[in-house]
């Protein structure tokens, strides 16, 4: 990629994102059991109303999408972040131990603690925290290195899952309401989730600004970061913990959504190169669209069965990924 | 005694099987000074001790009268910049937007847009470093030397008092690394600034630098001028090379003296002659025999033990050891096993006389190593 190309692609980027974002967002406030017309939608939205149709939009389509857009914006961000802090193309959230910590919190929660199950996003917004903050604990010796983080991450997931799993075997009975949550899907997402999370999504992705400089600058190596005068293990960790948040924010309201993180950052590189300045402001839009558009299509092409996202994400998701890695063989 | 821009007492650090001992030396202010020595002899480490990339076990780093711990991170830039080793891949950049990396120490996090100073500065670094008409070309469309000054370029541009360089010119041609040692030489003479780099050609290092810092084994060796630190005594002691050295302006030329193996080669033959009653040569023999573990010894070359039955009056048996020196053989004399072997035996009356020749003979051709038992039965098998 030249200079020409590489300029002529972000700016389409940045064009073309939001106006992706825009689309999907429409796409899933129109379509469904009922659909509803874009100058219809624009009435609801612009004017109080009490139809039948006002009440789809208002509370089922409209907080739905919100929460998938918050959620595809987090886990695109934290991915891009962790892909750039741990200096691995192949990172993604599930490796800071975010899925495991907070998919061992809410299945705690649902089928040992039912009667607090409305604190669940709580729990599995604890757990992810709890869960990649231990793990740069246990990669740290004098100073700590993406290598020792990634295969910390992979004890403690493995540890994590273990106990998750053997919870869900000893109490098979119970487990029926955690399986959705598992796969991680939008059903049934209302204002009460999107209350839950947007706090944290906003403060996190509005982070992200700070974590342009750093996250540039480790692209050049730990060493030359460190010599340009960046206090590197301090910023990995700062960021860390800012991927976390995030992370937590979308795992909280939409359960484990696999492959956003990972796939949505890494094509958006291959395209516009690995300045955050523009990766990250284009994987965030990129990231809400896709999974906006992705839980329309799961909501809706399948009736009468709702598909959960997740499951529809990793489908696509899986080959796609497998691709973009045989084109990057090249990766060390 | 001359400004130190760098001043380190005492260094040590044990990083595995590597070390550093003992380190205590200035580096001039304002001049070029070139750390040398074999590969592992710890000059690499000692400019990421200087930089605090690694922190040392023990000692001090103080840089322009201050110590290093009392910099914060982006003081510490701001003040002393490093060119490492060309090793870590870079992302995919412009020229000009890796030398402008070099600006970063002197940005805030909030306020990341270059001003024009910022700018002027980032000019003069690649007009310096003549790699102006590169700019908007990507970083790893350039041949390794253009690669090597745009590196360079971005280590000026962060407006550093010393600059330290791991090998800038090891992969690069002939052309490319003078091309590169005159740029640092000229920025050194125009602007005051501290250079320090490692360096393996021993020429340039004489030819370019003011000083010099031997160092092999994790120790400094010796410092100086170069003209006092390489001598054939230094290339002996630091490379292990006999070589004379002879100046031609500031160039040393360094002519490697072949080996002379002959001259060198000599041993020591010890023959122990015994004269024994006639008949009884065998029982001396079989007693030798005995004697084991001459093998093991220190400088120990073979062993030949010979029996002569064609006299008159007595059988004569010699042993006959070759040994690298005598100190060896005596050793040997002094070894537990030989005292062993010897100390509560009666000499039997079999014996009629014993005498010990030394003989320091020279090496014209190497006798044939021992033959070892297990040759012999390995060689029956077949």
């Amino acid at each position: 990629m030249n200079k020409q190309l590489r300029t002529k692609r972000r700016k389409i980027a940045l064009i073309t994102a939001p106006i992706l974002l825009l689309l999907s967002v429409f796409y899933g406030l129109s379509y469904g059991s009922v659909s509803i017309s874009l100058s219809e939608i624009w009435t609801i939205l612009t004017t109080d109303g009490q139809s039948a149709q006002d009440t789809i939009i208002m509370n089922l389509r409209l907080p739905r999408v919100l929460v998938g857009l918050l959620t595809g914006a987090c886990l695109a961000a934290a991915g891009a972040i962790l892909q750039g802090v741990m200096r691995n193309p192949l990172a993604d959230p599930g490796i800071i131990g975010v899925s495991a910590g907070g998919g061992l919190a809410a299945v705690v929660t649902m089928v040992l603690l039912p009667q607090l199950s409305y604190l669940l996003p709580a729990a599995a917004f604890a757990g992810a925290f709890v869960s990649s903050i231990v793990i740069y604990l246990i990669s740290w010796d004098k100073g700590t290195s993406p290598v020792k983080i990634v295969l910390a991450g992979v004890a403690v997931n493995a540890l994590l899952g273990a106990i998750m799993n053997g919870i869900m075997v000893v109490y098979s009975d119970r487990v029926q309401s955690v399986l959705p949550w598992l796969s991680g899907g939008l059903n049934g997402r209302s204002w009460h989730h999107l209350s839950f999370m947007a706090p944290y999504a906003l403060v996190g992705l509005g982070l992200t600004l700070l974590a342009i400089k750093p996250a540039n600058l480790m692209l050049l190596g730990d060493d030359s970061a460190k010599l340009l005068g960046q206090k590197v293990e301090l910023q990995r960790l700062l960021l860390i913990l800012l991927s976390s948040l995030l992370a937590g924010a979308a795992v909280s309201a939409a359960g484990l959504i696999g492959f956003v993180g990972l796939v949505v950052p890494h094509a958006v590189r291959l395209l516009i190169g690995e300045d955050y300045r523009y990766l990250l402001p284009v994987s965030i839009l990129g990231g809400a669209a896709l999974v906006v558009f992705a839980d329309t299509i799961a909501r809706t092409w399948f009736d009468p069965i709702e598909l959960p996202v997740g499951i529809l994400l990793a489908c696509v998701g899986a080959p796609f990924f497998l691709i973009l890695l045989r084109k990057r063989s090249n990766w060390r | 005694m001359m400004n130190k821009a760098i001043d380190l007492k005492d260094i040590e650090l044990e990083m595995g099987m590597f070390q550093l001992f003992d380190i205590t030396t200035a580096i001039p202010e304002g001049k070029m000074t070139a750390i040398i020595g074999p590969n592992g002899s710890g000059k690499s480490t000692l400019l990421k001790i200087i930089t605090k990339l690694l922190s040392a076990d023990k000692g001090e780093v103080a840089i322009q009268g201050k110590e290093a711990g009392d910099y914060s991170r982006a003081d510490y830039a701001r003040t002393i910049s490093m060119l490492p080793q060309a090793k870590d891949m870079l992302p995919e950049l412009t020229v000009r937007e890796l030398v402008a990396y070099g600006r970063s120490p002197h940005k805030r996090l909030f306020k990341q847009r270059l001003t024009e100073e910022d700018q002027k500065i980032i000019d003069w670094a690649m007009k310096t470093m003549s790699i102006r008409r590169h700019d908007d070309r990507m970083f790893h469309t350039l041949s390794g030397g253009e690669q090597q000054k745009a590196r360079i370029a971005m280590a000026l541009a962060q407006k550093t008092d010393i600059i330290l360089l791991d090998e800038p010119t090891t992969f690069l041609d002939i052309s490319h690394q003078l091309e590169v040692m005159g740029m640092l030489r000229k920025i050194n003479q125009e602007h005051g600034i501290t250079i320090v780099m490692v360096l393996h050609d021993l020429q340039q290092a004489a030819a370019y630098c003011d000083h010099l810092i031997a160092m092999k084994d994790g120790e400094i060796i010796s410092t100086g001028t170069p003209q006092t630190v390489i001598t054939s005594r230094f290339l002996r002691q630091v490379y292990e090379i006999e070589a004379k050295v002879s100046f031609d302006q500031n160039y040393p030329v360094i002519i490697p003296i072949p080996k002379n193996y002959e001259e060198d080669a000599t041993m020591i033959i010890v023959t122990n002659t015994s004269h024994i009653t006639k008949g009884n040569g065998d029982k001396l023999i079989e007693r030798f025999d005995r004697i084991g573990k001459v093998e093991g010894m220190e400088g120990f070359l073979g062993l030949e033990v010979l029996l002569t039955q064609n006299t008159a009056e007595y059988d004569e048996v010699s042993v006959v050891t070759r040994w690298n020196s005598k100190d060896d053989f005596q050793a040997w004399t002094r070894s537990e096993a030989f005292r062993e072997s010897h100390s509560h035996r009666k000499t039997p009356d079999y014996i009629i006389s014993n005498k010990i020749v030394f003989q320091e003979v020279k090496i014209k051709r190497n006798p044939l190593p021992p033959v070892h038992a297990e040759a012999i039965a390995e060689a029956k098998a077949q």
